[in-house]
């Protein structure tokens, strides 16, 4: 971590001050608050054991040291069973929308065909206006998705704005002349793509993946609270706080121990995405939105390397108020003109 | 240069409005399971869903279903909910005036606090207070709001009580009680302002460090005027921006926040209409969700492009 710290979202030009200090801080916090419920969700399920036979709902002690819940099983047990399916879930999502997005951004950033990009592209940019939650609940309104149908739906979600940061990042690292080089020795796109641009772009994509899932465990634990994509007395953290609430006077802890788990693990878990990319130095960076992250995703390749063409390196992911698509189609246009001049002159 | 990118951002909002309607229709409509087998309920009888498909006229061809549909709603013609019987447009009437209320309040105090918030941490780098805000808002700005209001709730209506727990009780007319809507404010404030506090303070120090601030610095122009005339200005950019994303969020905390302070606002009729699956209300109130989206986002870019013409000053 410590490692990654200094070299991942820094500017030699913008070097702030010896904070590494206060960087760090929070980082270890974040881990000690995340570890707790990361912990219990992970080994939960191995410590939980079998049910114990149903008694009346609500009630305080008895055997049972944080009490029952809404039918009467053990909320000990159910806190210990809960948390599985959020980071599963949260976990499952994100990757999905990578295995989407990395391929789509990859191909739109290396391609010098401008309608095939605009093809990629502009469909996604359309998609970011609708609000996230309003397409789970639109889905869960005419058939129930399970666990897989919610990772699934918020996979789908998150695409759209992972594949303009993927294909921001990438399209800085295609118009290095490295890129030039291996095209004109004739480098398979597969080689040119993964080998060099999706490798070049790795730091950033780490990046946002980490702010990434902090989103989705939201939505997942939202959703999930909301009734969707869940059983409607699954043992899942969210779900415990959504039945258990009509007890919460009588029966305070089988809502206030999930709610503070699952607080816990998002701010935990944001604790550290933050750290780990150096945050404090950029002020309000990494954990706050993709926009800073993506325009410093460019930097973060590597500043030593200065690229041929600068293509659209302030490029913004998230709106669109400075993404112009002339900025791209220039860029591109001009890193097509360079490649056919220096075709013609090998000639 | 500004003209071509107004058309371009305008058309954009146009694609996004078609997108929104015919993702609405798609979604609800072409996935397997339509509305009448989810109306068919628990026993799904093949005569009754035959049945319900020939009233609601889901035997037609989509296309002509969905052009119906387009018509319906140019005409402002919502449809009708399965459910009830009663037209669409009679529940949005029903659940307008609390969620305006909530966002009305939630918007007015959201500027203010964030940008505040965001002046105050970065007057001076590193201090107590800057490392107060800083610290508070990223750890605050990923947590989900049903589980920081029911947090609240417990803290400040069951141990202390000195707030309602919920607006149960108010009858649908939340401005007779105000106690009722500090939390839920609170609650749906708590990830924007964060989120917003941040880009400022993060543009301000940018914007502070510039050449030009330190070339304002050495005019002679006092501190106060440089950083809210010159460097504030710059900061506020990102942060409009970010106002764009904040409206995702703000819709989808009105749907939680309702649900969880039984507000009977928008968010509770479309939970509602989710759980009965009452397909023709959910498709209408996701329609103006998602128009409403469309304009804010739209809005948001406009000011975000007023108040950077040239992006990257400050960055």
């Amino acid at each position: 971590m410590r490692k990654s710290d200094g070299s991942v979202v820094r500017r030699p030009g913008l070097l702030r001050k010896p904070d590494g200090t206060m960087v760090r801080r929070p980082g270890l916090a974040g881990l000690l608050i995340a570890g707790v419920p990361l912990l219990l969700a992970l080994l939960g399920p191995l410590l939980a054991g079998e049910p114990g036979p149903r008694t009346a709902s609500f009630t305080l002690g008895g055997g049972h040291w944080l009490g029952t819940d809404f039918v009467g099983r053990d909320v000990g047990r159910q806190i210990l069973l809960g948390g599985q399916s959020v980071v599963l879930v949260a976990l499952a999502a994100t990757a999905l929308a990578y295995a989407v997005a990395v391929p789509l951004g990859l191909a739109a950033a290396l391609t010098h065909r401008t309608w095939l990009e605009e093809l990629l592209m502009r469909p996604l940019d359309v998609l970011l206006a609708v609000p996230s939650l309003l397409l789970i609940l639109l889905v869960a309104a005419v058939f129930s998705p399970g666990a897989a149908g919610l990772a699934l739906l918020v996979a789908l979600v998150n695409i759209p704005d992972a594949a303009r940061i993927v294909r921001a990042a990438a399209s800085e690292a295609a118009a290095r002349p490295a890129v030039e080089a291996l095209r004109m020795q004739g480098e398979t796109w597969w080689r040119t793509a993964v080998g060099y641009v999706g490798r070049s772009a790795l730091r950033t994509f780490a990046a946002d993946a980490g702010v990434r899932l902090t989103g989705v465990l939201y939505l997942v634990a939202t959703a999930a609270f909301l009734g969707v994509g869940v059983e409607p007395d699954a043992a899942d953290w969210a779900v415990m706080v959504d039945r258990n609430r009509t007890g919460l006077f009588v029966q305070p802890w089988a809502v206030v121990v999930p709610a503070l788990l699952i607080v816990a693990l998002s701010m935990g878990g944001n604790l550290v995405v933050d750290a780990v990319l150096g945050g404090q130095g950029r002020g309000a960076g990494a954990g706050v939105s993709d926009a800073p992250d993506a325009t410093d995703a460019p930097d973060a390749t590597d500043a030593s390397e200065v690229p041929l063409k600068p293509a659209a390196p302030d490029l913004p992911a998230v709106t669109d108020a400075t993404y112009t698509p002339e900025m791209a189609d220039a860029s591109n246009m001009a890193v097509a003109a360079d490649v056919l001049d220096t075709k013609e002159g090998s000639r | 240069m500004l003209r071509s990118w107004l058309a371009r951002r305008l058309l954009l909002g146009v694609a996004q409005t078609a997108a929104v309607v015919l993702l609405v229709f798609v979604l609800t409509e072409a996935l397997p399971g339509d509305a009448a087998v989810a109306l068919a309920g628990d026993q799904p009888d093949p005569a009754r869903i035959a049945a319900i498909r020939t009233e609601m006229g889901l035997d037609r061809p989509a296309a002509e279903r969905l052009a119906d549909w387009v018509l319906g709603l140019l005409h402002g013609d919502l449809g009708t909910s399965l459910a009830s019987g009663r037209p669409v447009a009679a529940y949005l009437a029903d659940g307008f005036g609390p969620t305006l209320l909530l966002a009305a309040i939630t918007v007015t105090l959201l500027v203010p606090a964030g940008v505040g918030l965001g002046v105050l941490a970065a007057r001076r780098e590193g201090s107590l207070a800057d490392r107060l805000v800083s610290s508070t808002t990223l750890a605050v700005y990923a947590v989900p709001e049903f589980a920081l209001g029911v947090l609240l709730i417990t803290l400040f209506a069951l141990r202390l009580g000195w707030l309602p727990p919920t607006a149960v009780g108010s009858g649908g007319d939340l401005l007779a009680q105000p106690a009722v809507l500090v939390l839920p404010v609170l609650v749906l404030l708590s990830r924007p302002v964060c989120s917003i506090s941040r880009l400022v303070r993060a543009g301000m120090i940018d914007a502070l460090r510039s050449p030009y601030a330190r070339q304002a610095a050495r005019y002679g122009l006092s501190a106060a005027r440089v950083r809210y005339a010159h460097a504030l200005p710059n900061a506020l950019a990102p942060a409009a921006q970010q106002l764009a994303r904040t409206v995702d969020w703000l819709l989808c905390g009105v749907i939680v926040v309702e649900a969880l302070f039984v507000i009977p606002g928008l968010g509770t009729v479309l939970m509602n209409a989710v759980a009965e699956r009452d397909v023709p209300v959910v498709q209408g109130l996701a329609v103006v969700f998602g128009l409403v989206a469309v304009v804010l986002n739209l809005g948001a870019d406009l000011v975000a492009r007023r108040l950077a013409p040239r992006a990257g000053v400050a960055a």
